[in-house]
């Protein structure tokens, strides 16, 4: 409503002028802050759903899989590998075990020595694919059965390098959420200083609406309440183009079978997108509070 | 009842005002005069709660504002019209909306005051300019829509801070006039001015008393024009 036709309107709440001047570059850099700072947060917040999600995906397939290695003499090969599946069938805690064929274990050479049917020509030692119940089995208890039953078998349930792994995904969780905590306190700086940046340049609004008989909740409300809608709006903003950036992220190795989808899911989209601008201009809120209820006790 | 004892107040510091004492009864009309920096203003500003006197005691209608809390103090100054000596109207704002601030301030529903306002403004001359903001307005038009501001609450004390001093002698007189006419309604009105042609202009109309201040004490207390 333009300022002539809103002097000559009837007077109502909806169109009663805000006590605070409207514009301001305060108000902007309230605004700007916000949307930044959410930006941010929607960003690591994505990165550490994502870490989350890679270390229970990294949880799972190493505690659900292992392998026997199994080296002996060419002619000797066939008969460890059947002694050790027969051990492998009648141990408690695993739930299958296959042998690899010459086919699979030739494409797992293939990225060192090249194409070729090196099986006939080197002493290369087979591999039996095992599935894992939970809890898994006795690991040193497997490990003695298939060193009487077939000798050369060695079991690799992961665990060397399966813990530092779930470990760095835990710990860039922890990193990410961490980010996030500091983000939302250089937020919460931000706003504070963007709030006495507002009151500083509206300190004459401020003083005359007190000596005009103007209650202290009446002159928070003004401000406080702008600065949580600047917070609310800029926070909106800056997770609609974190979420647009986190989306337009690529996915991690497409169309294989490593491929993964790290990215947050419904519930998570919906808690990022209204949580963030929700927490932005709640933080908004309660500095804002804090930084005119100081103004105002400095002041008679 | 309005009554200073022995006020005293400095800026950080030599004292501006020195062991002032002085009763203004209700309905009273008062200049306060004095060369400039003889600390009018900051009188002025002790009476209208903008200072806290660092000794001495001040009441206004019965009650110490010292001894107030937030809200009483706040419903205190709700008694109190203020014509500031640079207006302080809010330059955002129309001058229908600056007049309405005290009621809006007060919660009070401007659908159903919205008529007082207008009334206000036809009063002090400026129906014309009501959607004008202070920056479209020229001193005289300021002068008086700060005076509208001061009365649209009905306060009890109406104090108006060299309320003639911006504008030509003819405005000076309607301004006058819109304050004797204040006082004439039973309003205690405190006006400081220098300006010694206003003070006999208003003998003419209304019993006034003078209070001089020279380097921030009272010479003779409330002395008769």
């Amino acid at each position: 409503m333009s300022r002539g036709w809103r002097a000559l309107a009837p007077w109502s709440r909806a169109t009663e002028p805000p006590i605070v001047p409207p514009s301001g570059w305060a108000a902007a850099l309230g605004t700007l802050t916000a949307l930044a700072m959410s930006y941010l947060a929607v960003l690591t917040l994505a990165a550490g759903i994502a870490a989350d999600k890679l270390a229970a995906s990294w949880r799972a397939e190493l505690t659900a899989a292992a392998t026997v290695q199994i080296s002996a003499p060419r002619e000797a090969l066939d008969a460890r590998i059947v002694a050790a599946l027969a051990v492998l069938k009648n141990t408690p805690g695993v739930a299958g075990a296959r042998r690899l064929s010459d086919a699979e274990h030739l494409i797992l050479l293939e990225p060192w020595l090249g194409p070729g049917d090196w099986l006939a020509d080197l002493p290369v030692p087979r591999l039996v694919e095992l599935r894992l119940a939970q809890p898994g089995p006795d690991a040193a208890a497997l490990q003695a059965a298939l060193d009487r039953a077939a000798p050369g078998a060695v079991y690799n349930d992961n665990a060397l390098w399966r813990g530092p792994l779930v470990r760095a995904a835990v710990a860039l969780t922890r990193l990410a959420w961490f980010a996030t905590a500091l983000i939302a306190l250089a937020a919460a700086g931000a706003v504070a200083l963007a709030a006495r940046a507002t009151l500083a340049g509206n300190a004459e609004v401020v003083r005359v609406v007190r000596l005009i008989g103007g209650e202290d909740h009446f002159i928070e409300a003004a401000f406080v309440g702008r600065l949580a809608r600047r917070a609310a709006l800029g926070g909106t903003a800056g997770a609609l183009l974190g979420a647009v950036s986190v989306a337009l992220m690529p996915e991690l190795a497409p169309g294989t079978a490593l491929a993964l989808s790290l990215g947050p899911d419904g519930a998570e989209w919906a808690a990022l997108l209204m949580g963030v601008p929700a927490v932005a201009a709640a933080v908004a809120w309660v500095t804002a509070r804090h930084s005119v209820r100081l103004m105002l006790r400095r002041i008679y | 009842m309005i009554s200073l004892d022995r006020v005293s107040f400095g800026y950080d510091g030599p004292a501006t005002l020195c062991d002032l004492t002085a009763q203004l009864a209700p309905g009273s009309f008062h200049f306060l005069t004095g060369p400039s920096g003889s600390g009018k203003t900051t009188l002025l500003k002790l009476l209208y709660l903008e200072h806290r006197p660092i000794s001495g005691r001040i009441a206004l209608f019965g009650a110490d504002p010292a001894r107030l809390d937030g809200g009483a103090l706040t419903r205190m100054r709700r008694r109190i019209g203020v014509v500031f000596q640079d207006f302080r109207l809010l330059d955002h704002l129309s001058l229908r909306e600056n007049v309405a601030l005290p009621l809006r301030v007060a919660g009070e529903h401007l659908a159903a005051r919205a008529g007082d306002v207008d009334e206000l403004i036809q009063w002090v001359g400026l129906a014309s300019r009501a959607g004008a903001t202070p920056p479209e307005l020229s001193a005289g038009e300021k002068q008086r829509a700060a005076i509208a501001r001061a009365v649209v609450n009905h306060p009890d004390l109406i104090i108006a801070d060299e309320p003639t001093g911006n504008v030509d002698p003819e405005m000076g007189s309607r301004i006058l006039r819109l304050l004797t006419e204040l006082n004439g309604l039973g309003k205690t009105v405190v006006v400081a001015t220098h300006d010694l042609a206003l003070i006999r202009a208003a003998k003419v109309a209304v019993e006034a008393r003078v209070m001089r201040l020279a380097e921030g004490r009272l010479l003779q207390g409330a002395a008769a024009l």
